[in-house]
């Protein structure tokens, strides 16, 4: 019952926001929620599949691509946003075949080299307009309906993140969830029981990049254009920080991590555009938030924000133990 | 012919900076366990620091072993904040330092801005076989050499040595018999700095070098590290060198643009094969 009523109220606020909010306001909101939907799959793959990518800014790439070429040639705006994460996935099936039977660190580099690749594919390709990138992305639309505001894209992305979160979900408590659940402890010990080990893996990692290009897909539609460089390493780097930040392998975490990351970053920006502030400022402000709060999260809040409050709560109120929750 | 002679000598000369990151990577992998993403790093504040240094007035020589010894604190400030709280699992050691080396963008650019920068290097070309070849990249070739001859001889000969390749090979025994694994991995850390921080020192004078070079570093040290499983340095060497006479010789011939897929493709398929012939049980194990 508290449950529902704190979803509701979530629910209510994250519909009310766009109403209220100006419009510098609401592309933080849209960036953050863009975030938060490609961190889900982030925490879903490092916190249940046990595995790191380094590359998912790759796959929010491949979906940002996948719905402008779309668009430019003609193609309804909304079936180059159902493009996007299909091709994203179908991209990560391809790639992830061989790249899965990497672990750990080895597979850390290899997402991280894929992305390289691809950046410097796309920047040399005419196809995608080489450094430049494509510009001139229609608006997103459905039949006469076009979404000119910037509101409209607040709803779509949040109506995204909301199935993003509900298909994660799902796929948690249902059966293959516990099976990725005990993968990520011991592969050997999960394929001793019966799971098809491999194929998990690979359905995760696709899930993981649906979800980063469905971002992409209404990224691209929202700033109307894509470069290679709206792609750098560092933005995979960013989705790692969220995830660490809000507890991997936690839904909400993944939102908490994102909006606590999203805002210090913005608060900080405000701070660094001040009078008097030297030009470099906002960029050395935000590499020092990123690296900080990932190096101190990993120290000392090793499951993450929200985990470690939820915990902190169980204790005070009722003096039982919450690791039942996530274990 | 000439033309292959200065490329072969010019893409020795990137692979020697190539291996001396690598070795720092093994060094740092052999005995704490951690993949240091940091590593490009140190050879990043080097080659500023030299260059820095060099504006001020300070003599060659005295900067570039100042800017060595930087960067080999950086390796030990690093090896603190990755290994220094106990029960720290490798994987989470990895994303420490991967923050460590943005953490270093923020400082590198308050420091030295976000324009590349370059130092004087040895000066003048000597010609080799009929091609000419600048001096600095003999330079950089000897140096390495004389890096790796040392390396040799200070894990072969030395006690320190000796008991770096104790944890090594195994953590449990070395500390059954005294040795400090901790500090041997902050040694060890210290020890990748410097490594990195030699490369920074030679590879400044060739090619300008900016606060986010160290990605592309990293990710040829790793590459070339990859060849020989993390733990082999001589072999870690050899890939280094093919890489680095490989890349040159794609850029030579006019493959320029696709150096960098090229170095990454080959790393890929050097880990998806080592993978496919190691059992998961090893890997779990190890």
């Amino acid at each position: 019952m508290k449950r529902l009523a704190g979803g509701l109220l979530i629910a209510a606020v994250t519909l009310a926001l766009p109403a209220v909010l100006d419009d510098s306001s609401l592309a933080v909101y849209i960036l953050l929620g863009l975030a938060a939907m490609v961190t889900v799959g982030v925490s879903l793959l490092m916190g249940y599949a046990g595995q790191v990518s380094l590359g998912q800014g790759a796959f929010y790439a491949i979906g940002a691509y996948t719905a402008a070429l779309l668009a430019l040639n003609g193609v309804p705006p909304l079936i180059g946003l159902i493009a996007a994460p299909v091709a994203a996935a179908a991209f990560a099936l391809v790639i992830g075949t061989p790249l899965l039977r990497l672990r750990g660190h080895h597979l850390a580099f290899a997402t991280l080299a894929m992305q390289l690749i691809l950046l410097s594919l796309a920047g040399q390709l005419d196809v995608t307009g080489g450094d430049i990138g494509l510009q001139a992305i229609p608006q997103f639309g459905i039949g006469s309906f076009e979404a000119g505001s910037a509101s409209a894209y607040a709803y779509l992305t949040w109506a995204g993140l909301a199935l993003v979160m509900l298909v994660t979900h799902n796929v948690i408590t249902s059966r293959p969830g516990r099976a990725l659940r005990a993968l990520a402890t011991s592969e050997t010990a999960a394929a001793s029981a019966g799971i098809p080990v491999g194929r998990y893996k690979l359905v995760v990692f696709a899930l993981s990049a649906a979800f980063a290009g469905l971002a992409g897909g209404i990224y691209c539609f929202y700033t109307g254009y894509v470069a290679p460089g709206s792609f750098p390493v560092l933005i995979s780097i960013q989705y790692i920080v969220m995830a660490v930040v809000g507890g991997l392998g936690t839904i909400w975490g993944a939102v908490v991590g994102a909006t606590a990351i999203t805002l210090l970053v913005q608060g900080l920006d405000r701070v660094a555009s001040l009078p008097g502030m030297p030009s470099y400022a906002p960029s050395v402000l935000s590499y020092a938030v990123y690296a900080l709060v990932l190096i101190l999260v990993v120290l000392f809040l090793p499951r993450g924000l929200l985990p470690t409050f939820t915990r902190a709560r169980w204790r005070l109120f009722s003096g039982r133990r919450a690791d039942l929750e996530y274990k | 012919m000439s033309a292959f002679i200065g490329y072969l000598l010019n893409g020795l000369a990137v692979g020697c900076a190539i291996a001396l990151i690598a070795s720092g990577l093994v060094t740092i992998y052999r005995v704490t366990g951690v993949v240091n993403f940091a590593q490009g790093t140190f050879a990043v504040v080097a080659g500023l620091c030299t260059s820095s240094l060099l504006g001020l007035g300070v003599p060659h020589g005295v900067s570039e072993v100042a800017a060595v010894l930087v960067a080999a604190l950086a390796g030990l400030l690093t090896g603190l904040a990755a290994t220094g709280k106990r029960d720290t699992t490798p994987l989470s050691s990895l994303i420490i330092t991967l923050g460590v080396g943005v953490l270093a963008y923020a400082v590198e650019i308050v420091l030295w801005g976000d324009q590349p920068r370059s130092a004087p290097g040895l000066a003048g070309s000597v010609t080799i076989a009929g091609a000419r070849v600048q001096t600095q990249h003999l330079l950089v070739i000897s140096v390495t050499a004389a890096t790796f001859v040392l390396l040799v001889l200070f894990f072969g000969r030395t006690y320190l040595g000796k008991a770096l390749t104790a944890c090594a090979s195994n953590p449990y025994a070395a500390r059954v018999i005294g040795i400090d694994t901790r500090l041997m991995g902050l040694l060890a850390f210290a020890l990748g700095g410097l490594l990195g921080g030699i490369a920074g020192v030679l590879v400044t004078p060739l090619r300008p070098i900016s606060f986010d070079t160290d990605v592309t570093l990293i990710v040829n040290g790793f590459a070339a590290a990859v060849f020989g499983g993390l733990t082999r340095p001589a072999v870690a060497l050899g890939g280094a060198l093919l890489l680095g006479v490989a890349e040159t010789m794609a850029a030579g011939y006019g493959y320029g643009s696709h150096q960098l897929e090229v170095a990454l493709g080959l790393m890929l398929v050097v880990m998806v094969v080592q993978a496919s012939r190691r059992s998961t049980i090893h890997q779990e194990a190890v």
